[in-house]
């Protein structure tokens, strides 16, 4: 009864313990990441090592850099002169198109090329060379048959998202599930009722998946056509900016296209999460 | 029993669609569909680039054409050296974003508040199309190699650091304990069961990381038009040749298959599961 | 479309069914099941025991019209014209994407009635298999045993004139599968007192013990390619309950298969050269 136990050590409560001295440790430790990498900026572009002049000798040169205050000032100037809003408005236009047009096009074509054995087969050097190609060297080739306008722009956005759209479309559909087949035709289901209920419920959540990847590369098919051919929009700004040495214009470009793929990215996700009701949430 | 029932025999949806096609056929089908499909795309295009069905104003490309070229083509030393630039950049970018990604994604994966601290700037940089700091690179860096290097770099460096964080943070508890309990240093842990987890994540995000990387390579070719296969494609649109532009991309085409070729040989060696493919951006 | 007077009281009549897969890559044609002959009278419940990959899942794919049987005639009672009415109800196969109550009446929703109808129709069978109250759960969030009653749910929802059940249970830990036997008569009989005509049962199992237990008529079939060995008939009382399993009758019956199917697994054993102790 009284023989000496060895001490007995209690690990859990006192890592429980250390986390609770920071309620919300993960906002903490962004904003202390996000805040600080802002402030070293700042401070290293103003660091100046030869005050005669100002911004070339710098520990990090501000001309090339830039720096928060300068980009903050920068970005309020042309907002409020309206300068950069055309420039916001066509890259929308070229993204909106481009993006719906794959969707569309994608979905359709996933569908197909996923139920009907084949059409894939058919279809499949072709499809998996393209897959393959970065689409963006096409530009060149879709300015020689549709010039530099909008329609150029929008083929090469769909060409840089569609192959989201349908592969991961394809993989969906022929994800589906035998068994689940079976019991839908022994229930008698017609072949529409078959589609609304196990196909489509099997392929929704990976054709979210192909269209959220392709509102990003949408978007860098954007930048690229700017890049090429344009005298307007977001990349063009960039492009423009970055040439004539206004580096703080371009990031004012790249804040913009961050934070419109972030709106997007997490907009496609919401309506994932509306589909996911059925499945076993791991994440809580 | 009831009035009105009767017996009747079973029928199956099968059976109206039981194929009647020859056995030889059936036997191979995968193959010759395949490959009519692809020889029917060919002379389509060959017979319509022939009678002038295919005249866009500008684009005369057929496939005789395209061969015509790449003979020409392939005699030119400028060509080698613009294959080899290319290569290069693809090659030394894409080792710069596995030598700086995989540590960086190990950390951001292994320390919570690391993580914690890159994650608004992950999310920043995965979100944003990277191909748009390409001025900046011009800026920095100049027009030559090592802007292409870094624009290269750029695009692989966030496939490969975002998966294999995912790969640190998804490891399994049960095997974290397991080492926990023989009290293992933290080191050991890592070298002997993170890091062997994590590498199916790695290879995953490798193959992801090509496709960028390649984006990468044209884009900055076009964009600074010094050297490489990128300024074959764009000089060839200025001078019209539409037969060399294309043998230029389809260039970019077979380095894609041949990549993700080398990747799935890599994947089967290393990968025993699949992670799920959500984590491309 | 044969209807002659001896099968007036037949549910389900099988006549010399033969059936070959087609082996996809070297194309050699393989005899799943041979011969087979079967009735079974309305309101029977039979249950059909064998080696693994004897055919009895294939037997009831034809049963159920999802495949088609390559010699012989299969001939089912059905009311409505040209459908077979008979409903397969496999191991854990609800839809993870539909609520309990559209699993449940799906079936329903396929014949046509209205989604409202449907649901109305489906709440008394949800409450008969005990799943009162996780009519709006998704599947899962239902441990085994109780998808497996939605299972039984959906089926019985549609009235079929013949239930498949194959191997319903053999997901199910063994103190479960006990109380879904148990609780499947109970189903079949308040069934019966709701419907009026008691329901035919096709069932399927590896388990003696679950065979006898729940059966009028266990078929005994032999290992590749299928045929049937042996009829017989459990003349133990209804209704039953798991007392049943302690009698000297129901052990008798278990022993009797048992060494039936132990001479076909001797028999396989010996064709690869091997002994079975
Ligand atoms: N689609 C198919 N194509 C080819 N052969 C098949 C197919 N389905 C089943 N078989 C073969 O037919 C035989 C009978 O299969 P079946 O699934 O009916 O067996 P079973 O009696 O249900 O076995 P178990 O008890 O293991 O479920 C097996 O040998 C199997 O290999
Ligand atoms: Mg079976």
């Amino acid at each position: 009864m009284t023989v000496a136990a060895p001490a007995m050590t209690s690990r859990g409560p006192e890592r429980s313990r250390r986390r609770i001295k920071i309620p919300n440790e993960r906002l903490f430790y962004a904003v202390l990441g996000f805040v600080g990498l802002l402030v070293i900026w700042e401070l290293a572009s103003n660091f100046d090592l030869d005050p005669e002049t100002p911004g070339t000798q710098g520990l990090v040169k501000r001309i090339l850099m830039s720096a928060p205050t300068l980009i903050w000032n920068a970005g309020i100037e042309d907002f409020s002169s309206g300068v950069i809003w055309p420039h916001i408005a066509i890259s929308l236009q070229e993204w909106f198109y481009g993006f719906i047009i794959s969707c569309f096009l994608g979905i359709t074509l996933g569908l197909s090329l996923g139920w009907f054995r084949r059409f894939r087969l058919a279809t499949q050097p072709l499809v998996s060379a393209l897959y393959s190609t970065p689409t963006i060297a096409l530009f060149p080739l879709i300015v020689l048959i549709a010039g530099i306008g909008l329609e150029s722009k929008v083929i090469l956005v769909v060409l840089a998202s569609i192959f989201a759209v349908i592969i991961n479309t394809m993989v969906g559909v022929q994800s589906v599930s035998w068994k689940h087949l079976e019991i839908a035709s022994s229930f008698g289901a017609s072949q529409t009722q078959i589609v609304r209920s196990v196909v489509l419920p099997t392929t929704i959540p990976f054709i979210l998946t192909g269209v959220r990847l392709a509102a990003g590369r949408s978007l860098v098919g954007v930048v690229v056509a700017e890049f090429q051919a344009a005298n307007q929009g977001v990349g063009f700004y960039i492009a423009l900016n970055g040439q004539t040495l206004n580096t703080a214009r371009v990031f004012i470009g790249l804040l913009l296209l961050g934070g419109f793929g972030i709106f997007v990215g997490e907009l496609v996700r919401l309506v994932e999460n509306r589909f996911d009701a059925w499945r076993p949430s791991i994440h809580r | 029993m009831t009035a009105g029932t009767q017996m009747i025999a079973v029928t199956s949806n099968a059976e109206r669609h039981r194929s009647r096609l020859p056995r030889w056929y059936r036997r191979r089908e995968a193959s010759i569909l395949s490959f009519s499909g692809l020889a029917a795309f060919v002379i389509i295009w060959q017979v319509a680039a022939q009678i002038g069905q295919l005249d866009f104003t500008f684009f005369f490309a057929s496939p005789t054409g395209i061969i015509e070229a790449a003979s020409k083509e392939v005699q030119l030393p400028r060509f080698w050296d613009d294959v080899a630039t290319s290569a290069w950049e693809l090659l030394a970018g894409s080792g710069v974003a596995l030598g700086l990604g995989v540590p960086i994604g190990l950390a951001i994966g292994w320390y919570r508040r690391v993580g914690f601290m890159f994650d608004p700037w992950l999310n920043f940089f995965n979100a944003l199309p990277r191909i748009a700091l390409l001025p900046l690179l011009v800026l920095w860096l100049g027009l030559g190699t090592e802007m292409k290097i870094a624009a290269v770099s750029l695009g692989a460096f966030f496939s490969i650091v975002v998966p294999t964080a995912q790969g640190v943070k998804t490891v399994d508890r049960n095997l974290l304990d397991v080492g926990r309990s023989m009290d293992a240093s933290q080191g050991r842990i890592f070298t002997s069961i993170v890091l062997p987890a994590t590498v199916p994540y790695i290879i995953s995000g490798i193959r992801i990381a090509i496709g960028r990387g390649l984006i990468g390579v044209v884009v900055a070719e076009f964009y600074a038009q010094t050297k490489g296969i990128g300024v074959i494609i764009v000089k060839s649109q200025q001078a019209l040749n539409s037969d060399r532009m294309l043998f230029g991309i389809i260039l970019f085409t077979i380095s894609g298959i041949l990549l993700s070729y080398a990747t799935s040989l890599l994947e089967r060696r290393f990968q025993k599961w699949r992670p799920g493919q959500d984590m491309e951006e | 479309m044969t209807s002659a007077p001896a099968t007036q009281d037949l549910a389900l009549s099988a006549r010399g069914v033969r059936m070959e897969y087609l082996d996809r890559g070297t194309r050699e044609r393989f005899v799943a099941i041979d011969s087979l002959d079967l009735d079974i009278k309305q309101g029977e419940f039979v249950t059909i025991v064998g080696p693994s990959g004897c055919g009895k899942s294939t037997f009831v794919k034809l049963v159920n019209g999802l495949l088609s049987a390559t010699e012989g005639e299969i001939l089912v009672r059905s009311v409505a014209k040209g459908k077979s009415d008979a409903m397969v109800f496999q191991d854990s196969a609800l839809f993870p994407w539909y609520k309990i109550i559209d699993n449940v009446s799906y079936g329903l929703v396929c014949a046509g009635v209205s989604k409202k109808q449907a649901h109305e129709r489906a709440m008394p069978l949800i409450k008969l298999v005990g799943l009162g109250g996780f009519e709006n759960k998704y599947p899962y969030q239902l441990s085994g045993g109780m998808q497996q009653r939605a299972n039984l749910a959906r089926a019985l929802c549609v009235d079929p004139a013949i239930l498949l059940m194959d191997e319903p249970f053999a997901a199910l830990d063994a103190q479960t599968r006990e109380v879904m036997q148990a609780e499947l008569l109970r189903i079949w009989r308040g069934a019966e007192a709701e419907g009026g005509a008691r329901k035919t049962v096709l069932f399927i199992t590896h388990q003696i013990e679950e065979a006898v237990f729940l059966s009028d008529r266990v078929i005994v079939m032999s290992a590749r390619p299928g045929r049937i060995m042996e009829d017989i008939r459990i003349d133990l009382p209804r209704p039953r309950d798991l007392h049943v399993k302690r009698t000297p009758e129901f052990q008798e019956y278990q022993e009797q298969i048992w060494q039936l199917i132990a001479s076909q697994l001797k028999a396989a054993a010996s064709q690869f050269g091997g002994s079975t102790e």
